[in-house]
């Protein structure tokens, strides 16, 4: 623990404030990598000449450890630095050429002008402090439908991964998500507004299944979830499925130079709910 | 020996036959009642210094301020103009009611005329924001400027945000809202700060303390985002008079700025009268109460045709001074009412209602609560009368401000309740003449309160390298933030990696988020009814304790320190309650030394131990204590910032025959110094703390039944001193926050000023032996020694020994030689 930390934290439990849980000081501590000289300067006074000697110290620290693991697997080819690709195509459905998107308020559309797109956060706190480290897009090509995930492994990989994502993105693509219009596209809209990049959803056509499917199915199931409406409309059952809450955990301990296992669980999670956004839209639209 | 109040009939020959002006009510009150004015001034009036409607002010605008007729500006509105045209950080300090909102006005309408620029508002509360955009919206309807103002607070409902996010040009919003709904959500705004050209901050003299060192972090990640979409904005900051106006807002915004001090408005004549109420009970320095004495003023004034305004210290004394003067004024139910009432917790309507009724001159008495004290418009008044002082000079004379508009002479008067701190400041009118207010002091780098913010501003922008924020590196606090798991390193950068949203736990109010909350159980329900510090819980909650919000009485049942909660109902009491509090200093760190006189004064670090076993139970007015009570709290810890005070012991020996004495001494003079220091560093009471002890933390004092210095051992136990111990008793004042808000520097730079005035202060003290309002608590036997000393003038062993005496001889060992 540094000086300062040190320093903060008692004062913070003055002032009332809850014990600070530090889970990497802790692992730390137990790997045997904390210093007993931290100790020695943690109760010294605020003083100026304290502060930048503090500053100093603070700077000639090495950056945090991590709990090192082998498996360090993410699946696909890297792009650039930090930046990972997969592309499966999966024989799914059967997709009418021309699709009635008219339960959703939205004109008919051919199949080939749809992107089905889901996001993977670091969180929900919402606000410019929460990003997407995965971004999952599918369509059809051929009749075949086609899945691509594109998951960073470091932070600074976020504009690769923005601008990747751009260049999917057409035109005149029609937009597919479950809960996109609220959370994903307004998300996306932050991190692009903080990459300094052009936003390429803005404007596009936008049918976001949740809404048609509250007002459907509304009172009838226990909610409206994706994972509800692939089980009540196409017979999904997951197995093995991480839950989203986990998703974030799972990549920060990635982040961290921890076990990518979970971090694979969320690509096969997403993967999974952009094929349910095709199923669901497809078995709504054959109801009209 | 009463002289309570007079009757009507006599204070009736004051009315004046014509309606007249302060002057002549000024002196007539001070023939009449010599005795109660302690201080009489007046300030002299000015010519009103005018300039031309600025040639480079849009058409359109200038043709809008004529058709509401503004022909011409004030000097200070021109100067504020030519300053913000020149690119320059401006800061206005006038007096109430001088236009201070044309000297932002007018550079923020001509920008957003001229190029769409837009400009963000900060007022410190809703009602003076909803007042501004409907000046606003006056001024463009009047020119047709086509300029969109908005407020936006915690009232605005989701949908007409994104309107105004988009279309607003001016947001007109608090530093809670910018805090914690429009920097988190920086982007949402992008369009917004893209353009933002001017931000415009009121009332920065509130902004102090705890308060004034957030909103300072704020406004450093306000620049921040700013930077980022490549705006750096001018700020136009306004201030009531305050001591460092200019220096307070250069510290805000961590900028140059050009002060305006000079008001071009003109005023008449302002007569101030400081008024004591009668002593009724002169051996318990017991007075008639303010209410009594403010109730005659009122209704003198009124009588003589004077528009009065009343200012009340809680929401029940505006009702209770409202009924008094309706039972004079309104009997009759056929005619309109001449008297209203003023309050939060009214509805806006009723408000808008009274302002507007107060601007026909319709009503000609107001009782209002601090609710008008900011820039609310309410038009002509002729007295200002304040019931109690409200707790800070620069206060008073905003409050004094409210009288005056119609160049004709103004009455002030301030009446003192029984209160220390009003008992001291009655007794020091050149506290009031002296025209230097009390200084507004922040301190941003507050290491809890940085923390925080350095956490906020990641939240919002990652870190690089290096960077800034205010005056320090961010990396040693970054890397404290990283250890703890919501930043995560990558090279130079620091990004933001939890599922939080911190903003949402940092309150401007406090230091730290241990807040305990007080929660009402009165009649079955469960309300929420106020927040307390953790600093202050175990001193003001402890189970038993009377918690008084508004001057209403409420007890604590049940405090549940774990859960941060204290659980009261309202009672009826006629006492008030009092921790007793061992507190235990130890010296960390010395950064100052001075002589002081035969001793010396300090200020440095120290560790402080804070035990509360019990609590007084203290009758109202009279101060007799009335009963105990035990309290069961863990200890409290802190370290903070203090100035302290020693005499050697070789100086102590010589003055005084036993220790005993001594310690006596100390704590009278602890009672006197802190009393003025939490004036002069305009502090609340609580936010400073005093104690006596010594210097190594070996022992403490503390007073005991008797009200008699009783030393104490580290175990709290009382404990008596070996003859051959070392004996350096030492007079501390602490800052009541973990790591200090910054009050103990500037009290070691005024540390000769604060002994004088603490020798004044006793001296003049129109007690015998000692009261709250000097020394501390009445001592009946003391009291007994020094009626003794009077019956019989030869028995001088009998004053020698006063508490009085006592702390002024330690005081006269202090004073600077």
């Amino acid at each position: 623990m540094s000086p300062l930390h040190a320093r903060l934290r008692q004062l913070r439990t003055q002032a009332g404030h809850p014990q600070l849980t530090s889970p990497l000081a802790t692992a730390r501590a137990g790997c045997g990598v904390a210093t007993a000289k931290d100790h020695t300067l943690a109760n010294t006074s605020l003083s100026p000449e304290v502060r930048r000697l503090l500053q100093r110290h603070a700077h000639l620290k090495r950056g945090p450890a991590y709990l090192a693991s082998t498996d360090r697997d993410v699946p696909g080819i890297e792009l650039s630095p930090g930046l990972r690709y997969t592309e499966t195509c999966v024989d799914w459905l059967k997709p009418p050429v021309i699709i009635d998107a008219g339960f959703a308020r939205v004109k008919p559309v051919h199949h080939q002008r749809l992107l089905h797109f889901d996001t993977e956060t670091t969180g929900l706190a919402g606000g410019t402090g929460t990003r997407a480290f995965m971004i999952g897009a599918a369509d059809w090509v051929d009749g075949r439908f086609r899945i691509r995930q594109l998951t960073i492994t470091s932070m600074a990989a976020e504009a690769a991964m923005l601008r990747t994502f751009a260049a999917w993105v057409g035109d005149d693509s029609v937009l597919v998500s479950y809960n996109g219009k609220c959370y994903d596209a307004p998300l996306l809209a932050t991190r692009y507004r903080l990459a300094r990049l052009a936003n390429p959803l803005l404007g596009l056509a936008h049918i976001d299944l949740l809404h048609p499917v509250r007002r459907h199915w509304k009172g009838q199931w226990e909610n409206c979830r994706l994972a509800t409406a692939e089980r009540q409309l196409l017979g999904v059952v997951r197995e093995d499925d991480l839950p989203g809450s986990e998703a974030p955990a799972a990549w920060l301990t990635y982040l961290r130079g921890g076990a990518a296992k979970n971090l694979r669980r969320v690509a096969a999670h997403n993967a999974q709910d952009l094929k349910s956004l095709a199923g669901v839209l497809l078995r709504m639209a054959g109801m009209v | 020996m009463n002289a309570l109040p007079d009757r009507y009939d006599t204070a009736d020959e004051l009315v004046l036959r014509a309606p007249s002006d302060g002057r002549t009510l000024a002196q007539r009150l001070s023939k009449r009642y010599a005795a109660r004015i302690t201080g009489a001034f007046v300030v002299p009036g000015r010519k009103g210094s005018f300039a031309p409607l600025p040639e480079d002010l849009p058409p359109a605008l200038a043709t809008a301020l004529r058709s509401r007729g503004i022909e011409q500006l004030y000097s200070h509105q021109a100067q504020a103009w030519a300053a913000s045209q020149a690119g320059e950080h401006v800061a206005v300090v006038t007096p109430t009611a001088s236009g201070k909102s044309l000297c932002y006005t007018l550079p923020v309408i001509t920008a957003a005329m001229a190029n769409r620029a837009k400009a963000l508002y900060l007022f410190p509360t809703k009602a003076l924001a909803q007042d501004q955009v409907a000046e606003l919206l006056e001024l463009n309807n009047a020119g047709e400027l086509g300029v969109k103002a908005f407020t936006f607070d915690g009232d605005t409902p989701g949908d007409a945000r994104q309107a105004i996010r988009l279309h607003g040009d001016i947001v007109v919003s608090n530093p809670d809202m910018l805090h914690q709904a429009i920097l988190p959500h920086h982007t949402k705004w992008a369009q917004f700060f893209e353009n933002l050209r001017y931000v415009v901050i009121d009332e920065v003299h509130t902004y102090r303390g705890v308060f004034g060192s957030h909103v300072a972090n704020v406004i450093r990640r306000l620049k921040r985002v700013c930077a980022f979409y490549g705006v750096t904005p001018q700020f136009i900051l306004c201030s009531a008079t305050i001591g460092n106006p200019h220096e307070h807002a250069e510290a805000l915004i961590e900028d140059a700025v050009t002060a305006i001090t000079e008001s071009g408005a003109p005023t008449g004549d302002q007569h101030v009268l400081l008024w004591n109420p009668p002593v009724v009970n002169p051996d318990l320095g017991l007075r008639a109460s303010a209410r009594s004495q403010t109730n005659r003023i009122a209704r003198l004034a009124i009588k003589s045709g004077m528009k009065t305004l009343v200012f009340a210290q809680s929401r029940s004394m505006v009702e209770v001074l409202t009924k008094y003067l309706k039972d004079v004024f309104d009997h009759d139910p056929r005619k309109p009412p001449r008297i209203r009432a003023y309050r939060g917790g009214y509805l806006p309507k009723e408000r808008r209602a009274a302002e507007r009724a107060m601007r026909a001159g319709s009503i000609d008495g107001i009782v209002s609560t601090s609710a008008l004290e900011l820039g609310v418009d309410i038009g002509s008044l002729d007295v200002v009368v304040l019931n109690g002082y409200p707790g800070s000079v620069a206060a008073t004379w905003q409050r004094f401000g409210r009288a005056g508009r119609r160049q004709q002479s103004a009455l002030g008067v301030l009446v003192a309740s029984s209160h220390p701190l009003d008992q001291y400041l009655v007794r020091h009118p050149e506290f009031f003449q002296g025209a230097t207010p009390e200084h507004a002091r922040i301190q941003p780098d507050q290491p809890l309160i940085l923390l925080d913010h350095i956490r906020c501003a990641a939240f919002e922008l990652p870190f690089n390298g290096d960077e800034m924020f205010g005056t320090e590196v961010a990396t040693p606090w970054l890397e404290v933030l990283g250890e703890e798991g919501v930043l995560h390193r990558e090279g130079e950068r620091w990004e933001w990696i939890a599922d939080s949203y911190p903003a949402i736990a940092v309150s401007l109010r406090s230091v730290a988020d241990g807040n305990f909350v007080v929660v009402d159980r009165t009649d079955g329900r469960q309300t929420i009814i106020a927040e307390v510090d953790y600093s202050a819980a175990a001193v003001t909650l402890y189970e038993g304790a009377i918690h008084m919000i508004q001057s209403t009485p409420y007890q604590v049942e049940r405090l549940d320190w774990e859960g941060r909660k204290a659980y009261v109902t309202r009672t009826q009491v006629d006492y008030y309650t009092d921790a007793i509090d061992y507190t235990r200093l130890k010296v960390l760190d010395c950064f100052d030394s001075s002589h002081a006189g035969a001793g010396e004064a300090h200020h440095g670090e120290v560790h402080v131990v804070r035990h509360v076993p019990g609590y007084k139970k203290i009758r109202f007015y009279s101060h007799e204590n009335i009963g105990y009570g035990p309290v069961n709290l863990p200890d409290q810890e802190l370290h903070t910032t203090a100035v302290w005070w020693q005499l050697p012991q070789a100086v102590l020996d010589a003055v005084f025959e036993q220790r005993q004495q001594a310690l006596d001494g100390f704590l009278g003079a602890a009672n006197a110094l802190h009393l003025v220091a939490t004036v002069a560093v305009m502090a609340e009471a609580r936010d400073l703390q005093k104690s006596v002890g010594s210097g190594d933390g070996a022992w403490f004092v503390s007073a005991d039944r008797q009200g008699r210095g009783q030393l104490r051992g580290t175990d709290g136990q009382p404990a008596a001193l070996a003859a051959d111990a070392p004996f350096t008793p030492t007079v501390y004042l602490y800052d009541a926050f973990p790591g200090g808000i910054g009050h103990s520097e500037p009290l070691f730079q005024r540390r000769e000023d604060l002994i004088a005035q603490s020798v004044s202060l006793i001296e003049r003290c129109d007690c015998r032996a000692g009261c709250p309002a000097c020394v501390g608590p009445v001592l009946a036997a003391d009291e007994h020694a020094a009626e003794a000393r009077s019956a019989d003038p030869q028995n001088e062993a009998a004053e020698a020994g006063t508490p009085k005496v006592l702390a002024l001889r330690v005081l006269a060992l202090l004073v600077a030689l």
